[in-house]
């Protein structure tokens, strides 16, 4: 009789046991280390959350060592699966880059430096070699400005504040590149005129990635780009559009390629918002 | 030493070239040698795939799936030996190939089937070049792994790096257990994908008044493709990589969509990509930051390597944007491409309710849509539109684009995203001047109700083949008044797309259409035999969305001996009945249905059978055809027969005062189905001892994700209100009362 009772006892310990072990919410578990990059624990939040998947992966990021503790299913996900989840998220690994919209996305408390992304070196795009290429060379001198500044310009419509200070610099070297001897006599003089106040607008911009600063000085900039490319007569058509709610509500005006109408002062927050004052030919 | 250095660095390239392309140089060397036959044996074949953790059948074709890729170089002669090893018909067709009638791999059209356990002969010369890709033509084999890619190459082709690359999807659920529930209308796909755009999700949303309208103009939830697929595959793997690259190369890709019923955005994290042929045929050069390729479509695209530290993902997104395919070109860390955002269904929903007719017509609002340059889709992209809207967060006296800016999606963001009007052919592409013009409109028409897809609302066996002549010029102006976007192919020959471009109009032999747009095309009519037109979704061609355009005084087809048994086993196709049946096991009794219907008619029994006398038993059966192009009427004869004890002197009074003999009858009676706002069906009996019933029936009323209500009332003083919760595809969990029957609760089991 005894016996019978310890065989039962012995399976109910065993079912119990079994259960609990069965009953852990990841099976087949893998626990691995990984390098994850980050800064704060916002990044924390965001990583964990971002390879967290129920009963099948969890993890734990460390900030000061930037290492993540991995557990996962390995009949259910991989390590390359997981990590991708997290790069889409906005974190590098040694594995995967984030697109650079995601890390774009990051709050700058986030925006850790990125160690693993290469320098786009030369193409062949840049070099003429690319036989498919349709880009075209200008050789107007301003023209560099003009294209620094459109790019500028889109910088802030994406509402990106690093990008802006990015362009800010090709915008500062565009214009150090200007051979002023070269110019007519008329564009010549607005040139002198405002030169100071460009290099001055261009250099805020790029010191800064605070996006309302690098948009105060986009106003004065964007208004002294249009006295410049009034009077030098642009390759393109350019529009010159105003928005009426910018700048406090005293309104802010901008140049753009397109008749449509995409506002660098409010970005995808009113991206409509404003009315074309003038088309420059 | 640096001569050797120099050497190597001008082998590389090559070694990368001859990794892809060994069959290539292999055959390419042997026709400029030999005697320019290229010759290939495909033995077609069962077996066993695993792309989910589930074996399931699939077809492979040489052992592989994709099949393999052909290559040809233009002045050879393609000779084909197709085994069939499958224990049933097959057939491979030629996409894109201008070749003789009998080789165009058309079963019951060009050729008879090719029948299990048989060799056929696939031969006749190459007379084009391009990207172009083979598949089987037979039932719905394509789905499941008869696709390949089929590159025809120029006599002097540039020396460039090059993949082929053949886009497809995969389901764990059997092609033709897919095509039946969809003419079933199941919404288990939608369940699937997250796209059941139910109640309360639209309330939470703050889109419950756009729910009532969508339901009021009688359209259930919307989506842009059909089926939930389990994996989306490139060159059929869901994530694969070409490590060979270096920086600063330019890759050829040369990418067909092989996918049954998937569209897919092409995307790619190094830079953008340059679009240099379509359909086969060279273009001027484009860079687009993404691309749609249609079903079927083929695109050639440059992509360059912009360092060589990192591998560049190649992304391949299902247009539902459900998943997607990577492949990583490059070697090192994997540069990943931005992920397309999730629709925004209930924005989706709005616009259509704007574009829809309280008559099932699209109303374009004056705006004259053509070549895929104004998407209606992108009030559903967050990239181009923003992130969906929270409650009362829209700001007031805000200047928001209207007309028809509002679906340019290249005006609305910096997003290049490549249209048909952007295509400029290389070479003029003009067609004889003095040659007559007959000019063939078509509308693209259907339903998703009923899944019945159509040409002028009449499929391929309701129609005669459309009879042209050898030497004129036709020209197809093309019309979709469906809500769903169709990729139109024309086998053997191509077309002309008017789209501005003057002489220069690019050559194509796919078109995809979207709703409302027209799109003109003109070919010359230079060949001899039928040759199949028709949607490349396979569910839509399979349900007869497709006609035959067939050349005057043909020789006859050596491939058809029976022209007439072709005929009827090729109309068999779209002909087809697809079976439903349900049953609800409950305390109460049995509730159940069976159906059987095909693009017109519907027969029907259903059933209500207790467990005991007084509970009654009771089948009504209707046979029925429906009318118009929405379906929404169907006119059917029936029969009725009822048992029921109850108990002594108590008898039952309709509406109309007429008695019922609900305890034992036998009738037959003649009456109508119409579909009213709101999805509500009205039915109208009247039986042969003079007794009138009508009848208002609401099934299926998405409350959540998974929650459907119904209910039923009738002049009988019959009515009948449930609520079911959908568990699993053929399983849900079931409550309801009945005026008959009382409560009940219980498992419907539905196939």
């Amino acid at each position: 009789m005894k016996s019978i009772q310890k065989i039962v006892l012995m399976l109910i310990f065993t079912s119990t046991v079994a259960t609990l072990v069965y009953a852990a919410p990841i099976k087949n578990q893998t626990t691995i280390a990984v390098k994850i990059y980050g800064n704060c624990d916002q990044c924390k939040a965001a990583i964990e959350n971002a390879g967290k998947l129920k009963n099948i992966s969890k993890l734990d990021w460390n900030k000061d060592s930037k290492i993540a503790m991995i557990i996962y299913d390995a009949k259910k996900i991989t390590k390359d699966a997981i990590l991708k989840k997290i790069a889409l998220a906005g974190y590098d690994s040694d594995i995967f880059l984030a697109p650079d919209a995601a890390y774009n996305k990051l709050s700058a408390c986030c925006k850790y430096e990125r160690v693993n992304k290469p320098l786009v070196k030369e193409t062949a795009a840049s070099t003429g070699k690319d036989i498919f290429s349709t880009a075209s060379n200008t050789a107007n001198d301003l023209q560099a400005v003009f294209d620094a500044y459109f790019l500028l310009k889109d910088a802030l419509v994406k509402t990106d504040g690093s990008m802006a200070s990015e362009k800010a610099k090709d915008l500062q070297m565009a214009i150090d590149a200007v051979n002023m001897d070269k110019l007519s006599m008329d564009v010549h003089m607005v040139w002198m005129k405002i030169l100071n106040a460009l290099k001055e607008d261009a250099t805020h911009i790029n010191g800064t990635k605070d996006i309302e600063l690098q948009r105060n000085h986009f106003i004065t900039l964007s208004k002294n780009i249009y006295t410049l490319i009034k009077v030098s007569k642009p390759a393109e058509t350019v529009y010159y559009q105003h928005c009426p709610m910018a700048n406090d509500g005293k309104g802010a005006d901008w140049l753009s390629k397109e008749n449509a109408v995409k506002n660098p002062y409010y970005g995808a927050a009113m991206l409509t918002c404003g009315k074309i004052v003038e088309t420059i030919k | 030493m640096d001569r050797l250095l120099i050497l190597c660095k001008k082998i590389l390239p090559v070694a990368a070239i001859s990794f892809f392309l060994i069959k290539t140089s292999l055959a390419q060397s042997i026709s400029k040698i030999s005697g320019k036959t290229v010759r290939y044996d495909l033995y077609v074949k069962d077996t066993t795939v695993n792309f989910t953790g589930k074996e399931k059948r699939a077809i492979a074709v040489n052992g592989q799936i994709p099949m393999p890729t052909l290559t040809f170089t233009e002045g050879d002669t393609a000779e084909i030996y197709v085994h069939n090893e499958l224990n049933e018909e097959t057939s491979l067709h030629w996409h894109g190939l201008f070749l003789p009638n009998q080789y165009d791999g058309v079963p019951n059209l060009t050729q008879m089937p090719i029948k299990a356990h048989t060799t056929h002969l696939y031969r006749f010369p190459i007379i084009q070049h391009g990207t172009h890709w083979y598949h089987s033509h037979t039932a719905l084999q394509e789905q499941i792994g008869m696709y390949g890619s089929m590159i025809l190459l120029k006599k002097e082709e540039p020396a460039l790096p090059t993949i082929p690359i053949i886009l497809s999807e995969w389901t764990d659920y059997k092609p033709e257990n897919v095509h039946r529930m969809l003419h079933n209308a199941s919404d288990y796909f939608a369940i699937k994908k997250g796209t059941t755009q139910s109640y309360s999700e639209a309330i939470r949303q703050g889109h419950f008044k756009t729910k009532i309208t969508n339901e009021w103009k009688r359209m259930t939830a919307m989506d842009v493709s059909d089926v939930y697929y389990n994996n989306f595959l490139i060159n059929g793997k869901s994530e694969s990589s070409a490590p060979q690259f270096k920086a600063g190369d330019q890759v050829r890709l040369r990418i067909s969509n092989g996918g049954a019923s998937t569209y897919f955005w092409l995307t790619y994290a190094g830079g953008k990509m340059t679009v240099i042929a379509n359909d086969g045929n060279d273009v001027v050069p484009v860079d687009v930051d993404r691309l749609i390729v249609a079903v079927s479509e083929t695109y050639d695209v440059i992509i360059r390597i912009p360092n060589d530290s990192a591998a560049y993902e190649f992304l391949a997104t299902s247009e539902d944007r459900t998943k997607s395919a990577s492949l990583y070109l490059g070697s090192g860390i994997r540069q990943l491409a931005n992920p397309l955002p999730k629709l925004k269904y209930f924005e989706g929903m709005k616009m259509m309710n704007g574009m829809m007719k309280m008559n099932g017509d699209l109303d374009d609002m004056g705006m004259q849509m053509s070549l895929n340059q104004m998407d209606m889709n992108v009030v559903m992209y967050p990239e181009i539109t923003g992130e969906a809207k929270k409650k009362s967060t829209e700001m007031k006296g805000m200047k928001t684009n209207t007309g028809q800016e509002q679906y340019n999606s290249n005006k609305m963001s910096d997003i290049v995203t490549l249209n048909y009007a952007m295509l400029q052919s290389t070479t003029s592409t003009t067609l004889p001047k003095a040659a007559p013009v007959k000019e063939l409109r078509f509308e693209l028409t259907g339903n998703m109700n009923r899944y019945v897809w159509s040409l002028n609302n009449k499929v391929v066996s309701e129609t005669d083949k459309i009879l042209i002549k050898k030497g004129e010029i036709i020209r197809l102006i093309l019309y979709n008044g469906s809500m769903m976007r169709h990729p139109m192919h024309l086998h053997g020959h191509d077309f002309r797309v008017l789209n501005g471009q003057g002489d220069f109009a690019p050559l194509k032999n796919i078109i995809d259409i979207m709703p409302m747009e027209t799109d003109s095309l003109e070919f010359a009519a230079t060949e001899s035999g039928d040759w199949f037109f028709h949607c490349h979704i396979l569910y839509h061609m399979m349900s007869g969305m497709g006609r035959v355009f067939s050349y005057e005084n043909s020789p006859a087809n050596p491939e058809i001996p029976n022209p007439k048994l072709a005929q009827r086993k090729l109309f068999a196709d779209d002909r087809k009945f697809h079976f439903m049946a349900e049953n609800d096991f409950a305390n109460n009794g049995n509730d159940g249905m069976f159906m059987i219907q095909n693009t017109r008619w519907s027969m029907g029994t259903e059933w209500r059978l207790g467990y005991h006398a007084m509970h009654g038993y009771e089948t009504e059966t209707h046979i029925g055809r429906y009318f118009g192009k929405m379906q929404w009427l169907m006119a059917f004869v029936g029969f009725d027969w009822r048992k029921r004890e109850i108990k002594m002197g108590e008898t039952e009074k309709n509406l109309f005062g007429q008695i019922n003999t609900k305890d034992n009858r036998s009738l037959f009676s003649i009456g109508i189905d119409y579909t009213l706002p709101m999805l509500v069906k009205f039915q109208t009996e009247i039986f042969t001892n003079g007794n009138i019933r009508m009848q208002l029936m609401r099934e299926d009323i998405p409350i959540s994700k998974r929650l459907r209500m119904s209910f039923m009332v009738n002049t009988d003083k019959e009515y009948m209100a449930g609520i079911k919760y959908v568990a699993t595809k053929n399983i849900s969990l079931s409550t309801h009362y009945d005026s008959d029957m009382g409560w009940g609760a219980g498992v419907t089991l539905n196939y």
